[in-house]
């Protein structure tokens, strides 16, 4: 048999596995969204000026792709291209009438989402992380939101910053680990880097 | 070969609209004149417009975009009247929701009240200001969904913005599991339907419980099949260089073309309000 033909490739560069699962994991989290929305609006109608706030409460559920797929795939940078391919899935096939300014917000999402991973270099998975997680992925962007949003100089304000972090902690952090365990538990993640990792993970989370 | 989306006539909103039958090729000459653009370029534009008007918060500026911008769509897409108001809902309501959330909720020159509520004149011009840029970045982006089929941009992506082909191909292959999942979704949902017990009317369970099981799964299925996808995406060589082309895309001087006029088009608006003093930026929202 002849040698695989090789492209000298860098040894950094994402495992195609890994890619395609942030991709795949995208697009269910873009197309529950987008199922949940179109029961929402009418929702929002219903309520009127209200629903302009209480659309806060869900929040969360925009942060989630970040945390699960770097719990899976535990590489630098894995929580912003899942933001960033999400947000792609929506404004390009979704047809998100937020249009491409979305693509920003997104990668601030998950920068905000990775950064406790990143301090903790990948090797921390706790409830204490997926929490600081949700609230740094919903406090960094909250400010870029406001601006976009044009919140500043609103009396309703610091109640927006309050649900908006409340949500981000419960919905875009505490979830996803609820999430990627039970993902785990199924075997599907063996293959990946969580899988590898599983003795170790589950060693490091009883000394916590 | 037809273009884009395709007909779309009663498609109930934007989204269904691109999740139906995938596009076939690049559009032809008898398309409409924005379906011919390069999808990059068009992406780009609508970004830069969606920035620049971020920055503009008097209710006038966005109005006379947003007409203009509506009648490039309607005049440049093969978009219905219908269609077209149709795919306005999801983001007109949200405009309205931004427009009383701020009439009510900025203190200033008090206009109108009623009880605990009081409307204020700085109130309803930031929040016409918002309403109004919502409306013009909506119907940019239903212009754009419209005149632009996905797999089309992704091979634009990759040639003319050098997106990595590894991403543009797994985000290709995402599309597909994308266009597939209402049909998982269903299957899921009767093989669960299946052995869950009904409820006391003798109907399929639709509690949030069942709701999310059938997520989960879906979740889990996707997973699978996402490494399936990855080991024949590889297998077939995808990521070996050099690769060539079919179909090469490219920037015509028509594109340029497009890139001038919407530029120059959104420079002589805000000249123009700047001149008649209309013209606010972020400092209105300090009231």
């Amino acid at each position: 048999m002849s040698a695989p033909v090789r492209t000298a490739r860098d040894p950094r560069a994402w495992e195609m596995k890994d890619l395609m699962l942030t991709v795949v994991l995208g697009v269910v989290f873009g197309f529950v969204y987008w199922a949940l929305v179109q029961a929402w609006n009418g929702l929002a109608i219903a309520m009127g000026p209200a629903g302009d706030l209480a659309q806060h409460v869900l929040l969360g559920g925009w942060l989630l792709v970040a945390p699960v797929v770097v719990a899976i795939v535990r590489r630098p940078g894995a929580g912003v291209v899942a933001e960033i391919l999400a947000s792609v899935v929506e404004v390009v096939f979704l047809g998100s009438p937020v249009g491409p300014t979305l693509i920003l917000a997104a990668a601030l999402q998950g920068l905000g989402s990775e950064l406790p991973f990143w301090i903790t270099r990948y090797r921390r998975f706790g409830w204490t992380v997926f929490a600081v997680s949700g609230l740094l992925g919903a406090g960094l962007v909250f400010w870029f939101s406001a601006f976009r949003g044009g919140w500043y100089g609103q009396e309703v304000f610091a109640l927006r910053l309050g649900m908006q972090l409340v949500s981000g902690v419960v919905l875009g952090g505490l979830l996803a680990k609820v999430i990627v365990d039970a993902l785990a538990r199924t075997g599907v993640l063996d293959n990946f880097a969580i899988g590898r990792a599983e003795i170790g993970h589950t060693q490091a989370e009883r000394n916590e | 070969m037809t273009a884009v989306v395709g007909p779309d006539a009663g498609a109930s909103t934007l989204g269904t609209s691109t999740l139906g039958a995938p596009p076939l090729g690049a559009p032809t000459h008898r398309a409409p004149a924005l379906d011919r653009r390069n999808p990059t370029v068009k992406l780009a534009l609508v970004f830069v417009v969606s920035l620049v008007v971020m920055f503009v918060l008097d209710p006038v500026t966005p109005t006379v975009l947003y007409v203009l911008a509506l009648a490039g769509v309607a005049t440049t897409t093969r978009t219905s009247p219908r269609a077209l108001a149709h795919a306005h809902i999801p983001f007109a309501a949200f405009a309205l929701g931004v427009l009383s959330v701020n009439a009510l909720s900025r203190p200033g020159h008090e206009v109108w009240h009623a009880g605990p509520l009081s409307v204020t004149a700085e109130g309803l011009a930031v929040g016409g200001a918002l309403a109004m840029r919502t409306l013009l970045i909506g119907v940019l982006a239903v212009g754009f969904v419209r005149s632009t089929d996905p797999v089309a941009l992704m091979h634009s992506l990759r040639q003319n913005a050098r997106l990595g082909p590894r991403v543009a191909y797994a985000v290709l292959a995402g599309y597909r599991v994308l266009q597939d999942l209402p049909r998982e979704w269903a299957t899921i949902q009767h093989a669960h339907a299946v052995r869950a017990p009904r409820t006391r009317d003798g109907d399929p369970p639709r509690s949030p419980r069942h709701l999310g099981r059938v997520i989960f799964t879906l979740l889990v299925v996707t997973v699978r099949r996402g490494e399936r996808t990855a080991q024949s995406l590889e297998s077939r060589g995808l990521g070996l260089a050099p690769r060539t082309t079919w179909h090469p895309v490219r920037v015509a001087r028509a594109d340029w073309a497009l890139v001038a006029g919407v530029l120059m088009v959104l420079g002589l608006v805000l000249a123009a309000t700047a001149g008649l003093g209309v013209l606010r930026g972020p400092g209105a929202l300090a009231g």
